[in-house]
């Protein structure tokens, strides 16, 4: 099949960058990969004509209520299409030091996601080309971010 | 209008009805009528539905997505509903994906004939734009007549539709489509060959196939500049492997191109219909879906009107899902405004922002509510206390 065989080979793209795989389903790939990674990773998709990027997804994960002193973490999931196949390079870094890498050298496309995973789950994207604010109003405080589990409203905090 | 330090001038238009009835601001730098950059800033109805979704159960939350666009919702609850049933792990009967299907179709049909007012409006056609919303109007009767709704059809539920289709409807839709189809004919003559209409379309924001691709646009708007990318082909959902549908492309990149792709993907969408109408797989309408949903991670692409719609879908075991992630079309299509708009005259600008179809709905999804006397920013559980 098809998307299987593409699947496959971008795999073994993804090889040097990729700490570990997954395939959750038939027309899925997941590679997990470290923030110093993702540029390289995105290059090589990009040189291996995954040309498109059909938007990060970000996902807070708290630490386990039953461990406090745990660190929670902010993942970042880059999603690539390519007819059937979504190849997905999952990112994830600490709440003390929660900097991704920006990929629009190689993926220029990417500014609006990397504009809205900072807005949302206040991140840093190191070189992204504007970091101006892309949905939330021009009012809307500082330090804010609405996609943290931990927001639950503006004036509870 | 300010000027800037090298002597351009910055124009504003937005952010309120920069040239559809919706909410988005752009600003376009000129020297004399020539634009030489163009800026934008989105976000105005942004309404937190992302987040909304996560205190809500799996049917309130599909029945909030749908309400992310107002024009394409159909499309927004298909989504949400195909995800949450790939992590159920049930299968949904081939009527009730067939009927999802047809009134994608029809949602489509009236998306199309809007847009094609809109942009005959922006052009300064008016004609046209009164015809093609007269017309739109024998769409929107077919989806009252099968969902009771002209928007927001809640079609679905989570396992299958609502509505079947009886054999007195199935009547009254063909009818209607033979209506539609003449009328696509002559929108078609029109758009090729007015003089008037084409000197306002042709070599007009024009987008090569490798911007197209390295911009990442979407839908028609891609698919005018030469690219065959199209959810409903590349990864069919739903009836569309039952019912498989005829990717529509052209060459030209410009906005001539843009109105003949969406005109032919109205014929495409009329074959489709009357095809489905004439082979309903028999079967239930639906099938029982747990409360609880089951963890883990789904994605779902469909093609919505405007182009690619994802969804990411989320669930930790509960009756909520815990994170929603939604990637409307429209979001993509920015670029090829921002990137395609300089160097053309500042009264193009209108039907350059309507070319690629935009719905600020779907990208922005919050609301806040201001008191305007004592400047209070309140959200929904204020409001909901008061």
């Amino acid at each position: 099949m098809e998307t299987t065989q593409m699947l496959e080979s971008i795999e073994k793209v993804l090889k040097p960058f990729a700490q570990s795989f997954n395939r959750p389903s038939a027309e899925r790939l997941d590679a997990v990969v470290k923030a110093e990674d993702l540029k390289a990773a995105v290059k090589a998709m990009v040189d291996a004509k995954w040309l498109y990027l059909s938007t990060i997804t970000g996902l807070d994960i708290p630490a386990p209520a039953d461990q406090p002193d745990a660190e929670g973490h902010i993942e970042a999931l880059y999603h690539f299409c390519e007819g059937e196949a979504i190849a997905t390079l999952r990112v994830s870094v600490p709440y003390s030091h929660p900097v991704f890498p920006s990929v629009c050298e190689f993926m220029p496309s990417a500014t609006l996601g990397e504009r809205e995973l900072m807005e949302m789950f206040g991140v840093v994207v190191e070189n992204t080309p504007s970091n101006e604010r892309l949905v939330l109003p021009e009012d809307w405080p500082q330090g804010v971010y609405p996609l943290r589990k931990s927001f639950t409203g503006l004036n509870k905090g | 209008m300010e000027k800037t330090s090298d002597g351009k001038f910055i124009v504003p238009i937005g952010a309120q009805h920069p040239a559809l009835k919706e909410p988005g601001h752009f600003e376009f730098a000129v020297e004399g009528e020539i634009v030489v950059g163009a800026s934008v800033r989105l976000g105005y109805v942004h309404r937190g539905i992302e987040k909304g979704c996560e205190n809500r159960n799996w049917i309130q939350a599909m029945y909030l997505t749908e309400r992310v666009c107002g024009i394409c919702s159909h499309i927004h609850a298909t989504a949400f509903a195909l995800a949450t049933e790939k992590l159920a792990g049930v299968e949904v009967p081939a009527r009730a994906q067939a009927i999802r299907v047809l009134i994608s179709e029809l949602e489509r049909i009236h998306s199309h004939m809007l847009w094609l007012g809109v942009a005959a409006h922006e052009g300064g056609f008016d004609t046209l734009f009164m015809y093609s919303w007269r017309d739109r109007e024998t769409v929107m009767d077919l989806l009252e007549a099968v969902t009771g709704n002209r928007v927001n059809y809640s079609a679905n539920v989570i396992g299958g539709v609502k509505f079947d289709i009886s054999p007195e409807q199935k009547e009254t839709i063909l009818k209607g489509i033979e209506f539609l189809e003449e009328r696509s004919q002559h929108y078609m003559e029109v758009v090729t060959t007015d003089e008037t209409f084409t000197g306002r379309t042709r070599g007009i924001g024009t987008m090569p196939y490798d911007d197209a691709i390295r911009l990442g646009a979407a839908g028609p708007t891609l698919r005018a500049s030469g690219v065959a990318r199209d959810v409903r082909t590349d990864s069919p959902y739903a009836g569309y492997k039952l019912f498989p549908v005829n990717i529509i492309t052209d060459t030209a990149g410009d906005l001539d191109a843009r109105f003949i792709v969406r005109i032919k993907e109205l014929f495409e969408s009329y074959r489709l219909v009357r095809e489905i109408l004439d082979n309903l797989p028999e079967g239930e309408l639906s099938i029982r879906v747990p409360r609880r949903i089951p963890a883990g991670e789904a994605i779902q692409r469909v093609e919505a009107p405007r182009g690619e719609l994802f969804y990411f879908v989320q669930s930790e075991g509960g009756e909520n899902p815990s994170r929603v992630k939604i990637r409307t079309p429209s979001l993509l299509n920015w670029a090829s405004i921002t990137n395609f708009a300089p160097g053309h005259k500042l009264a193009d600008m209108p039907m350059i922002l309507a070319g690629i179809d935009p719905c600020f709905s779907c990208n922005d999804r919050m609301i806040t509510v201001r008191d305007v006397r004592t400047g209070q920013v309140s959200n929904l559980e204020d409001l909901k206390i008061r």
